[in-house]
């Protein structure tokens, strides 16, 4: 019974921390986006609100708190106060599987990399609904177009972890850390040179990110499934937005870039690598942002049909292959 | 367990009146949408029993192939019906009672049914050619599914590509003479 007590505050302490940090990391990854974004642009950026503009992610949350919350008079009303919170929810949920450094993972179960799929298939109800609920053009043609791409690169996204699990022959994020770590690269981007370009490009398109951000391409649809949003329903899909990416960048660290492994230990800071590897992919997304051009919508979903979900395909039987001979 | 309830019959029974409620609800929703997502609830907890079972593996394939796949091709269904016109139907039919008689009538016959099949035995303890916890529930279904029932897997496997290629045979684009 003290066993069941403090097991059970210790995982609850565990997920509070857990939610503050990754809550923290997203609010400043906006911040970190403007600030790049601007760099790389030749301006400024936020740089008024504290030092170099530090305490912006803070104003701006505080601003949208205590925005009015607007309801349009038409929308389906409780379809419409759920949307925002389901899209959280799925997008935040799947960190608590994955490993931060050895043996530190919130819910270490058996079958991680199906439920971050199943999580990350979920998310599309949030911006379906949203944009059917809000009884507006724009939102209604955001959202068929954010189910259509999502439901289209999720097939390529699970090929190229198909092709990892096949590997690591297991579906636990934990086992394949250690996989990795003894396998005779070290990590799987080499091997999995062909699953990781897949992924990639998939988890961008998942996440709704430049270059694949036709469901809320300002030029043609204002902001597409959230446009009737306002205050702090509108800032859950913000936050959602970029949880998403903080989570699809921690699940191909781990399983394409050997997750808390590095070259040499770290003392007292054993998840520095981990860390690291987030940090450059974040930086990765954001650099296309500021550098691609949106795509077409045929021409999305020629890639995401016609050249991601083959050479998925072609990599699983190679791997299999690999995995045969040797 | 000290705390004088048996949690996992708790936990069954909110799942399973869960289930029921939001099935109900389903039918009798006017709203395609709604159904549509009061079916995903019911689906979710689904996906929850199936872990109280024991069996993850199931739940996550559940949660991808119903909740993630099947349901989101259904509100897109849903999308193309016309919502306004369909909200204003009637929820019952016209010849209610007859058809409250019929539905009486089997429920009885169900009942009969089961009690005849269940109602004289006492439940046993199911025994398993193989002891469960020695592996995971992922590698006894590999196991099983490999090793035992490879061939029906594999046919389930050419009726789904038939059905793929009829789908893409229905969709693709005939080219008449005049066109090229």
């Amino acid at each position: 019974m003290e066993d069941l007590w403090s097991n059970l505050f210790w995982f609850l302490a565990g997920t509070v921390i857990l939610l503050i940090v990754s809550l923290l990391h997203v609010a400043y990854l906006t911040y970190a986006e403007r600030k790049i974004i601007a760099r790389m642009q030749q301006r400024l950026g936020p740089n008024r609100v504290g030092p170099r503009g530090l305490l912006q992610p803070i104003a701006d949350m505080l601003k949208l708190l205590t925005k009015e919350d607007i309801i349009p008079a038409q929308v389906d009303k409780p379809v419409f106060y759920i949307a925002p919170f389901i899209s959280l929810v799925c997008a935040g949920t799947g960190i608590a599987l994955v490993p931060l450094w050895e043996n530190f993972v919130i819910s270490n179960i058996n079958v991680g990399l199906l439920f971050i799929l199943a999580l990350s298939s979920l998310s599309a109800y949030g911006v379906i609904l949203s944009g059917w609920a809000s009884n507006s053009r724009y939102a209604f043609l955001g959202g068929l177009r954010a189910s259509a791409q999502v439901i289209s690169y999720e097939i390529a996204m699970s090929l190229a972890l198909l092709s990892v699990v096949l590997m690591a022959g297991s579906l636990n994020l934990g086992d394949i850390v250690r996989a990795q770590i003894n396998s005779p690269f070290k990590v799987y981007l080499i091997p999995q040179l062909i699953g990781f370009f897949v992924f990639i490009i998939s988890a961008v398109a998942e996440c709704n990110r430049t270059p694949f951000d036709l469901p809320e391409a300002e030029t043609e649809l204002v902001a597409g499934y959230f446009v009737e949003y306002s205050g702090m329903r509108f800032a859950l899909f913000y936050l959602a937005e970029y949880f998403g990416m903080l989570v699809m960048s921690a699940l191909a660290v781990t399983c394409f870039l050997g997750g808390w492994a590095g070259p040499f230990e770290v003392p007292y800071v054993p998840f520095f690598w981990f860390v690291v590897k987030v940090y450059a992919l974040l930086f990765f997304y954001i650099w296309i942002r500021a550098t691609l051009p949106r795509y077409r919508y045929d021409q999305l979903m020629d890639l995401g049909w016609k050249v991601l979900i083959p050479l998925g395909l072609i990599n699983l039987f190679l791997t299999a292959l690999i995995k045969l001979i040797f | 367990m000290g705390l004088g309830i048996d949690l996992n019959s708790l936990i069954f029974g909110y799942l399973a009146f869960a289930m029921v409620v939001s099935s109900v609800l389903a039918v009798f929703s006017k709203n395609p949408v709604h159904t549509v997502l009061l079916v995903l609830v019911m689906v979710v907890h689904q996906a929850f029993l199936l872990l109280t079972l024991g069996s993850e593996f199931l739940m996550a394939v559940q949660l991808i192939v119903y909740a993630g796949a099947v349901l989101v091709l259904f509100l897109f269904v849903v999308y193309l019906i016309n919502l306004r016109k369909e909200t204003k139907h009637s929820i019952f039919v016209k010849r209610f009672c007859l058809c409250s008689l019929v539905f009486l009538l089997f429920l009885g016959f169900m009942g009969v049914n089961l009690y005849l099949i269940y109602g004289a035995k006492k439940f046993e303890q199911a025994v398993l050619p193989f002891n469960p916890l020695e592996k995971d529930n992922l590698w006894w279904i590999a196991h099983y599914l490999f090793n035992y029932y490879l061939l029906p897997f594999e046919i389930i496997g050419v009726i789904l590509l038939v059905a793929v290629l009829g789908a893409v045979f229905l969709v693709r684009k005939v080219k008449t003479t005049e066109e090229a």
